[in-house]
């Protein structure tokens, strides 16, 4: 957080009127945006005597963590999957789905950025032009090929669907990556006699180790918090990823304790609070980054 | 070289680089949805094993446009996309604007808060709101009443709008204060000697500037809020009555849900329908792309 003043910003003596406008405005933002999540925060730490007593709505009178534990256990109780499965389940999809992408999106634009081949543009158009593709304008065959295949309700048949709609972002990135490394490099490597693979392998890769890692985290994005593919093709509790699951738990017929809900939402956004803490400069630059590129 | 190395070299090295992620696109995107196309020219309810059984021509068309509820979804997926596109986009632009020249002491600790929300699953955040607009929930103990926000049948469909601009305005925000970034600062300056205001800065210098990328992001919100699913399933589930439902929770309704009527060809209709009208869209973002690449 470093504290620069820019000569083109405002000045507080100067501009004092957008001074205090923009303060007023970036408080707004802030509460409007965080007090929410805080406020399910102070809930799901409340006793169950005082869920509707609070100071300014967000400090508990008494502060308790025997809601997380009673989520665990009715997740456990009234819906077949621990969150310990659920958080397994969508770790085994969304790792999986992520490295082939990633392997096969970099094969990819290894392709198409070190060859001079007919109909690469068209091709290449045809990729991007997933975009373009709603996801529910392939949900119904999916589902009759998942069926036809035998993998409904494992793994693979939202692993699949995932590799499928996140190859494009991945491989518009790595292309236009690849493309900047300089050509010395590669020429270099062609004179002492290296194979493609062997290019591809040690010297690609290794230089591309941040372009790898922003496409890792626009992947774990997409896929760490897919809900319909997954709603649709794990029915088996036993296999549902988080999302799934939650929606279960605390969107369900039953009606679910305040406490118990509370707890349950905070358990799903606490592993990626941490995680976008960690990463937060990847996040931003990978969100940018997917946004102007992909 | 002869003829055959040749042909080795320039057409099958390159084309097996690419030949995995290529099957990926054609079997998961691609091949699913011609054939979801060809389905919403059939009947079938998802348990007969040859699903191309019952030819109807444009039966399934002409049931979904004599529904109620369709023309209900197609006006809110017009108030949501219009939303997104129009008013998510000017919010997050103000945003970026005030935070880019309010030389505010900790800006990207406040572009990372107010961006926090979108790293989170959909699924959460819904929860975590439908809570707080219950009748009960925090909105009406702040407000002191007791309104229905969201089973009112009118508001329902606004509930989900503004829920998912506090999710993404900040995803729209980092990439406007990225464009920021590369601003012209003299040209500032040089507006800052010659006298001229905030105003006349804002319209003209910066937003004039920031054309390309207003209409980048209008264009990520048009596509990603015309798939959006989650928010509305969850948050609202379609209701009160249907009458929140959107093309994609619609498209769920008759193809999947376990209390709907199984009517698969008209889903693949209405997923029809969105492909038709997602489309031109689609080739606009394509040609983008293509434009700074090649």
């Amino acid at each position: 957080m470093k504290s620069k003043t820019l000569s083109y910003g405002i000045r507080k003596q100067r501009d004092f009127g957008f001074y205090i406008f923009s303060r007023i405005v970036i408080v707004i933002t802030i509460v409007v945006i965080l007090f929410p999540i805080l406020y399910i925060f102070s809930v799901s730490l409340r006793t169950k005597d005082t869920l509707y007593k609070s100071k300014f709505y967000l400090i508990p009178e008494a502060i308790t963590y025997q809601n997380y534990v009673d989520a665990f256990n009715y997740a456990k109780a009234h819906l077949d999957v621990s969150f310990f499965e659920m958080f397994r389940n969508s770790i085994i999809c969304t790792g999986v789905s992520i490295t082939i992408a990633i392997i096969l999106s970099a094969f990819a634009s290894f392709g198409f950025s070190n060859f001079r081949f007919r109909g690469k543009e068209l091709i290449y158009t045809l990729i991007i032009a997933t975009f373009a593709v709603p996801v529910q304008a392939s949900l119904i065959p999916l589902f009759f090929i998942n069926r036809d295949l035998g993998i409904l309700n494992t793994y693979l048949a939202v692993i699949l669907p995932y590799i499928g709609f996140t190859i494009p972002i991945a491989t518009l990135i790595l292309r236009s990556f690849f493309e900047q490394i300089p050509v010395e490099i590669k020429e270099a490597a062609r004179v002492d006699g290296v194979s493609n693979f062997q290019m591809f392998l040690k010297i690609i890769l290794p230089l591309s180790k941040p372009a790898i890692a922003t496409c890792g985290i626009l992947l774990f994005l997409e896929t760490w918090n897919e809900f319909l593919f997954a709603l649709i093709f794990l029915q088996n509790p036993k296999i549902q990823t988080f999302p799934v699951a939650l929606a279960k738990i605390a969107g369900g017929k039953y009606l679910v304790p305040l406490g118990i809900y509370t707890a349950s939402i905070m358990i799903t956004v606490i592993p990626i609070l941490i995680i976008f803490l960690i990463f937060q400069k990847w996040f931003i630059s990978g969100v940018t980054l997917g946004a102007i590129k992909g | 070289m002869n003829r055959f190395q040749k042909f080795h070299q320039s057409v099958v090295v390159p084309y097996l680089w690419l030949m995995p992620a290529l099957i990926f696109l054609l079997v998961i995107v691609f091949l699913p949805v011609a054939v979801s196309l060809i389905l919403s020219f059939y009947r079938f309810t998802g348990y007969e094993l040859n699903i191309f059984n019952k030819f109807v021509g444009i039966y399934n068309f002409k049931f979904l446009f004599h529904q109620r509820y369709f023309w209900i979804s197609l006006r809110n997926t017009f108030y949501f996309v219009g939303s997104m596109t129009f008013i998510q986009t000017t919010i997050s632009l103000f945003l970026a604007i005030i935070i880019f020249f309010g030389n505010f002491k900790y800006s990207s600790l406040i572009r990372m808060l107010i961006f926090f929300p979108g790293v989170l699953a959909p699924v959460s955040v819904s929860l975590a709101w439908r809570k707080i607009l219950e009748q009960d929930g925090l909105i009406n103990q702040i407000l002191h009443t007791s309104y229905p926000w969201l089973s009112n049948v009118n508001l329902a469909i606004w509930c989900v709008i503004f829920v998912n601009i506090w999710q993404w305005v900040g995803y729209n925000l980092v990439i406007f204060y990225a464009g920021l970034e590369g601003i012209n600062k003299e040209l500032l300056e040089a507006a800052d000697i010659d006298g001229a205001n905030w105003t006349q800065k804002i319209f003209k210098i910066v937003i004039p500037f920031l054309r390309p990328t207003i209409f980048l992001n209008a264009l990520l919100n048009l596509i990603g809020s015309f798939r959006a699913f989650d928010i509305v399933y969850v948050l609202t589930g379609g209701g009160p009555a249907h009458n929140s439902e959107v093309f994609t929770t619609l498209m769920y309704y008759y193809s999947f849900a376990p209390n709907g009527p199984s009517k698969m060809g008209v889903g693949a209709a209405l997923a029809f329908v969105m492909f038709l009208a997602i489309i031109a869209f689609g080739i606009v973002r394509i040609k983008l792309l293509k434009e700074q690449k090649v």
